[in-house]
């Protein structure tokens, strides 16, 4: 797709979801603001980990961490700029974190962000418990909609990031990391600046995602906001979307987030084993991933 | 035969009024799987066996028209989030005509700006923190008196009857272990006791045994566990096994619930907990009652806190729906101003908290739970610790 | 400081150390042979630990017994996940590039199904039963009976597998797979054979730490994830599919768990342990015993 065709796309579906505060009641503007978190954070975890083969097992951190950085400026910032601080202070801490941690690949990078992101969690409960805070009820913040737009932007955003990178320069040599690492180098790619950049662009987008979900529920608990179930969907929604460009991600959110509506509202007693167990029959019976399926029926259809 | 053929009689009237009138739809979210699920079931039993009770007794009274009463719930995956949009469903899209809380302080924080928008009145019941405190009264009420605020100051005073002058202090670092931790540090100073050991530990902990060497160093009166119940668990064995001999041991989150005498058994003899619910109590004649159908119904016993709280609010729901019908806003000013007969004795609410029960202290006394503070709420004098066995 | 040196504290770690060990071994197997994500892991423990529930509370039979039945089971139902569902990840040239996120999705996939289903049969109650906790006193410090028990049958089983893998023809197969996959199918090891055997030890083992973890804490349908995560730790820092490393990894975490603590703040405990797990990974990309052909 060339970038104006993209260009246009992005913005008549961002204009799309920009009506459906006006039409629809909380519950529709609630699902959709779920289907743009989900797109949101997985269009950011593509440009490390589709693009470079670094699965990250702890993308929970940024959301968490964002929702933290906004937590400690509630009261003192406009929500949008706790917003873009949240972003900042995410960003920078994948500068800080990511150069040791990208030397280990494989199985044990899968492990370790993981781990991350329970050491930082751990070291937010600590900090909270040493202000003498107890889960903070965040009150006066920003209505429904409000957070929808802003999430909305995000993630427009984190599509057009995902577009740029993967059509750039950076973008191939990315790819030639996840190809072979070793050749990358000889060709001269510059490898552990380029993933790092890759880690820190992939953790600005969550940051500000959590900083804005957190304002949602009005209760920031460490717990519940690094939550590891929220690194597992992501990779779960990449995967189901298939692919390492904007398509897969966007694909992968609507089926998810649609296919739970359905099964929790129909099935409420066993939607959770249908879940799994779709999910199970998909990575099987659609290795592809969506994306994937559907490129190859185009190429079929000639 | 006779038995037989009242309850044929009893169950035909109440099918008759039934067909005559539209069930009446209650609809909650209840945290079935995620971090919550395990504390939780107890909530949706006492919900179930009070609509199962309702239901055989002919219907709930709706001002006068008996009507059955049908849930619709969903699982919030013990995600506030989630909660949020499961009641936004249930009000506009299911049109439930009644509902009941979710389970846990930071689900009911966090449905509290949904009802409030949308005018919904909902009795809470398994939540507890000052914070709530902080919200607008007029469609949400908490039955409970565990605000530890008020629980540190009675537990205190009980110490300090104890002849206790130093006392340890281990805490969960979850939420609502530190916040009782924040209220108790200065209710115990204001007591003059010392405190000799203060520390916190995280939620995943695994083995307590060299946080309870520190506290047996440290030689205190009495050791508080402000713990959660998995950790309470971790808490108890140590504590057996490397011998911590104090006679005032004070258990927070754990002892309340069955599977905590399953596995400790006599063991459990006089250990201090909170909760301001027994059985015993015999000026509260339905609390018996009550446990026993419980029992009868899920074949464990019902918990001291979440299943007698849970099945409170379904029973002020109840007598509010008897007087004022469906009506949102007459259902409101019913809930706020009647005083209601509850298996806990009696509930007035004044803002969002109930005045009429006050904060006790508990004590595992022979397999069961005894409230020992205050001196006129208790069912039993508090005991010395009897040594591990 | 004479504290540290108590036996009290020791025979804790040690305790602990078995545990985490234990805990671990099946997944080492898993993980180490395949690179399969194995997510259900815990699920596989918390299965056994109903299993022991159960034979225990209906016929009073405890999980010293219970346990073979469980090592059968599990194994069994490893075979199946494995022929069923693994295989066709390994087999599928369009899965096997993103080995581990694949994986993860399937076996995530399972642990839901696993939890759900044992939740919906028997809610989310905690269930426990008292058994072996007679409190035993060795020397200057005391222990309860079922701890003990843990700790030997966890080391006899470390024990028993690494021995199997090195003298056994399977054990042999088996690590030559972990070490060097391709070269393994050039000697004319039966690939799949291997792997069907390595999981269902895997889950087996699992199913029978489950079964004996049981004594300790009380089970619930959730309760899988911890030990699922316990579990990855202890087997990265020992370096994958490396069975003595893996008893090196437990040892490490509870040694912080027990004399971290003693010597900081309990508070500490968490930050402590996830801190030195990406303190040596970041040292040693491949744990504290894994050789580099591991990574591909």
């Amino acid at each position: 797709m060339s970038p104006p065709c993209f260009a246009a796309l992005l913005a008549l579906s961002a204009a799309a979801f920009a009506g459906i505060p006006f039409l629809a009641g909380d519950y529709a503007i609630g699902v959709a603001l779920n289907l743009l978190m989900w797109i949101a954070l997985t269009q950011s975890w593509v440009v490390l980990s589709a693009m470079t083969g670094y699965v990250s097992l702890g993308h929970a951190v940024f959301f968490g961490a964002g929702a933290y950085a906004m937590v400690l400026c509630f009261g003192s910032l406009p929500f949008w700029a706790s917003v873009i601080v949240a972003g900042g202070a995410t960003g920078l801490l994948a500068l800080v974190v990511g150069y040791p941690c990208l030397r280990v690949r494989g199985p044990y990078f899968v492990i370790l962000t993981f781990g991350l992101a329970e050491l930082v969690k751990f070291v937010v409960i600590n900090i909270e418990a040493a202000l003498g805070q107890f889960g903070r009820l965040l009150f006066g913040g920003p209505g429904l909609a409000e957070i929808f737009y802003v999430v909305l932007a995000l993630a427009a955003a984190s599509a057009a990031i995902t577009y740029s990178v993967r059509r750039s320069r950076f973008g191939a040599g990315l790819r030639a990391i996840r190809e072979n690492e070793e050749a990358a180098e000889t060709l001269g790619i510059d490898v552990a600046r380029y993933k790092v950049l890759a880690f820190a662009l992939s953790a600005v987008v969550p940051g500000m995602v959590g900083a804005a979900m957190v304002m949602r529920t009005t209760y920031f608990e460490p717990l519940d906001l690094f939550n590891p179930i929220t690194s597992f969907t992501i990779v779960s929604i990449a995967i189901i979307g298939g692919g390492d460009d904007v398509p897969g991600p966007v694909y992968g959110a609507f089926f998810l987030v649609l296919l739970q509506e359905m099964l929790w509202a129909n099935w409420p007693e066993i939607y959770m084993i249908l879940l799994g167990a779709l999910l199970v029959a998909f990575v099987l019976g659609v290795p592809d991933g969506i994306h994937g399926r559907i490129a190859s029926w185009r190429r079929a259809r000639g | 035969m006779k038995k037989l053929l009242t309850a044929i009689a009893a169950a035909l009237a109440g099918s008759i009024a039934a067909e005559a009138a539209e069930p009446v739809k209650i609809g909650f979210s209840e945290s079935k799987t995620g971090l919550f699920a395990q504390a939780a079931t107890s909530q949706y039993q006492s919900y179930n066996l009070w609509r199962e009770q309702v239901n055989a007794a002919g219907g709930l009274d709706v001002a006068g028209t008996r009507r059955m009463v049908e849930f619709v719930s969903y699982d919030d995956q013990s995600n506030p989030g989630k909660a949020v949009q499961i009641y936004e469903k249930l009000i506009t899209d299911d049109k439930v005509d009644l509902l009941l809380a979710p389970w846990g302080t930071s689900l009911h924080l966090a449905i509290a700006g949904v009802i409030e928008r949308y005018k919904f009145p909902v009795v809470g019941n398994t939540a507890a923190s000052v914070q709530l405190r902080k919200l607008k009264a007029g469609n949400i009420w908490f039955p409970t008196s565990l605000f530890p605020d008020r629980q540190s100051e009675v537990l205190a005073a009980l110490l300090k009857d104890r002849g206790v002058s130093s006392a340890a202090l281990v805490t969960n670092q979850l939420p609502y272990t530190q916040e009782n931790k924040s209220f108790v540090v200065p209710a115990l100073k204001k007591a003059g006791i010392e405190l000799v050991l203060n520390e916190d530990y995280p939620p995943d902990v695994k083995d307590l045994t060299a946080l309870l060497n520190k506290v047996k160093n440290a030689k205190p009166d009495a050791v508080l566990a402000y713990t959660y119940p998995a950790d309470a668990v971790l808490y108890m064995k140590g504590a057996r096994e490397i011998g911590l001999d104090q006679q005032t041991q004070v258990v927070l989150l754990g002892p309340q619930y069955d599977f905590f005498g399953k596995i400790f058994g006599p063991a459990r003899n006089g250990i201090l907990t909170m909760g301001h619910w027994t059985p015993a109590r015999k000026d509260w004649p339905s609390a018996r009652a009550f446990a026993d159908a419980f029992k009868a119904r899920w074949k464990t016993d019902p918990d001291f806190l979440d299943a007698p709280l849970a099945y409170v609010s379904a029973e002020i729901l109840q007598q509010a729906v008897a007087r004022a019908g469906l009506d949102k806003d007459r259902l409101r000013e019913t809930v706020a101003g009647t005083t209601f007969a509850t298996i806990n004795g009696p509930v007035r609410f004044e803002g969002v908290m109930n005045v009429a029960l006050p904060t006790m202290i508990s004590q595992i006394q022979g397999g069961t739970q005894h409230i020992v503070w205050p001196p006129r709420e208790r069912t039993a004098e508090a005991i010395a610790k009897p040594a591990w066995k | 400081m004479a504290d540290l040196l108590s036996g009290q504290l020791l025979i804790a770690a040690l305790v602990l150390a078995g545990i985490y060990g234990l805990v671990a071994l099946g997944l080492n197997l898993i993980y180490g042979t395949m690179r399969l994500l194995n997510v259900a892991h815990g699920e596989i423990l918390m299965l056994g630990g109903y299993l022991a529930y159960w034979c225990f509370t209906l016929t009073g039979v405890g999980p010293i017994w219970s346990m073979f039945l469980a090592l059968v089971l599990a194994g069994g139902f490893g075979a199946v996940v494995y022929r069923t569902l693994c295989r066709r990840v390994l087999r599928s040239a369009r899965l096997i590039e993103q080995i581990e996120a694949n994986s993860l999705l399937v076996l995530f996939g399972v642990s839901i199904i696993l939890q759900n289903a044992i939740a919906l049969s028997f809610t989310a109650t905690a269930r426990a039963y008292p058994y072996l906790d007679d409190i035993v006193r060795i020397g200057g410090f005391q222990v309860t009976a079922d701890r003990l028990v843990v700790l030997g049958i966890g080391l006899a089983l470390c024990f028993a597998v690494i021995l199997f893998f090195r003298f056994s023809g399977t054990g042999l197969a088996i690590r030559a797979l972990i070490e060097q996959p391709d070269a393994a199918h050039l000697v004319g090891v039966d690939v799949e054979r291997m792997r069907t055997i390595a999981f269902a030890l895997g889950f087996g083992i699992a199913g029978v730490a489950g079964c004996l973890i049981s004594m300790l804490e009380q089970v619930s349908p959730f309760m899988g994830f911890p030990f699922t995560i316990a579990a990855f730790i202890v087997i990265i820092l020992g370096g994958l599919g490396n069975i003595a490393g893996g008893l090196a990894g437990a040892a490490v975490l509870a040694l912080i768990e027990v004399y971290g603590v003693a010597l900081t703040s309990a508070s500490m405990r968490s930050i402590l342990i996830y801190g030195v797990f990406i303190a040596i990974l970041v040292w040693r990309p491949q744990g504290l015993f894994g050789r580099r052909s591991v990574v591909r």
